[in-house]
């Protein structure tokens, strides 16, 4: 049988050989994937859209030197990565600090009191506070706990993976992910710890 | 890191099945508190919200515009062989490209 990260180097070889079609199939297999993961740091879709593009060119010149020590779509990632931070950079918009962070909580926070007056039966409008909480949480993590989480949580990678992607120590993935987890966490339980029909 | 939050800590590892046998039994007795059971809790239900989202669709002009993209770039061909016996780095060349971005501070 031939695993998927097999299939991968079976095509980036083909790339390799000349044989551009291949890489095609590659981001035909991983354009979605790499949106999902783009989205979730540069929020604007048609800018994801930008940044997904880029890191697909710069995986196309840099190919020939992908031997296969680590798993194609790692590496692939990593440039996804490190490309849409290079990219809020060069937007004036940096990755919040945790000050910024906390004060961003703050606000969106706040926010979340519009959605109780939305007309909805108690259970949805209880899933939907939840979910409008984690996401403004999300969005004010800093992008190196944002980042940990969505590719453990979305992309389902192991910590050794998301060390090899960001570039770090597996204890310093495990970390980031438990810090990026309490921050969430802070944030639900004043809606977690309510009854659902005490929430509004 | 107080005992409790490093508890915690080895809950997150577990719920990601990452969490090594030496830590195991500590965390397993912690999920018979109160407060560890809502912390295993909290941290499945974020996974949850978080997966049920939805991922914005690419354009329609998405792949048309990166293959003219790619058909201006030279073909990527297959890198030299080593010589010297130099030892081999992890992706040498494509680890720099996908690592030089992240010189840029971030805070």
């Amino acid at each position: 049988m031939t695993t998927e990260r097999e299939c991968d180097q079976l095509l980036v070889e083909r790339v390799q050989a000349g044989e551009r079609q291949a890489f095609d199939l590659l981001v035909g297999k991983y354009q979605r994937r790499l949106m999902r993961l783009v989205s979730r740091l540069v929020h604007d879709p048609a800018e994801a859209e930008d940044v997904v593009q880029e890191t697909f060119i710069k995986a196309y010149r840099a190919l020939r030197h992908f031997r296969g020590d680590s798993a194609f779509y790692t590496w692939l990632y990593r440039i996804g990565i490190n490309t849409a931070k290079n990219y809020l950079v060069t937007q004036g918009r940096r990755a919040p600090t945790s000050t910024e962070a906390d004060a961003e909580r703050a606000e969106a926070f706040d926010d979340a009191d519009s959605l109780r007056d939305i007309n909805t039966p108690e259970s949805m409008l209880a899933s939907k506070q939840i979910a409008y909480t984690v996401n403004a949480a999300m969005e004010a993590l800093p992008l190196e706990l944002r980042t940990a989480i969505v590719l453990r949580e979305i992309e389902g990678l192991s910590y050794e993976e998301i060390s090899e992607v960001m570039a770090c120590p597996i204890g310093t993935v495990r970390s980031r992910i438990f810090r990026a987890r309490e921050v969430i966490a802070d944030k639900l339980r004043p809606l977690l710890d309510l009854p659902v029909d005490k929430r509004r | 890191m107080d005992t409790h939050k490093k508890i915690r800590e080895h809950i997150s590892t577990l719920s990601d099945g990452e969490l090594s046998d030496a830590d195991l039994e500590l965390a397993l007795a912690a999920l018979q508190s109160s407060d560890g059971q809502q912390a295993w809790n909290t941290y499945h239900r974020i996974g949850d919200v978080l997966r049920a989202q939805g991922t914005p669709e690419l354009s329609d002009a998405f792949a048309s515009q990166l293959a003219e993209r790619l058909r201006a770039e030279p073909a990527p061909g297959k890198r030299a062989a080593r010589g010297n016996g130099a030892p081999a780095r992890a992706e040498a060349a494509g680890e720099a490209v996908a690592a030089k971005p992240a010189i840029i501070p971030l805070s």
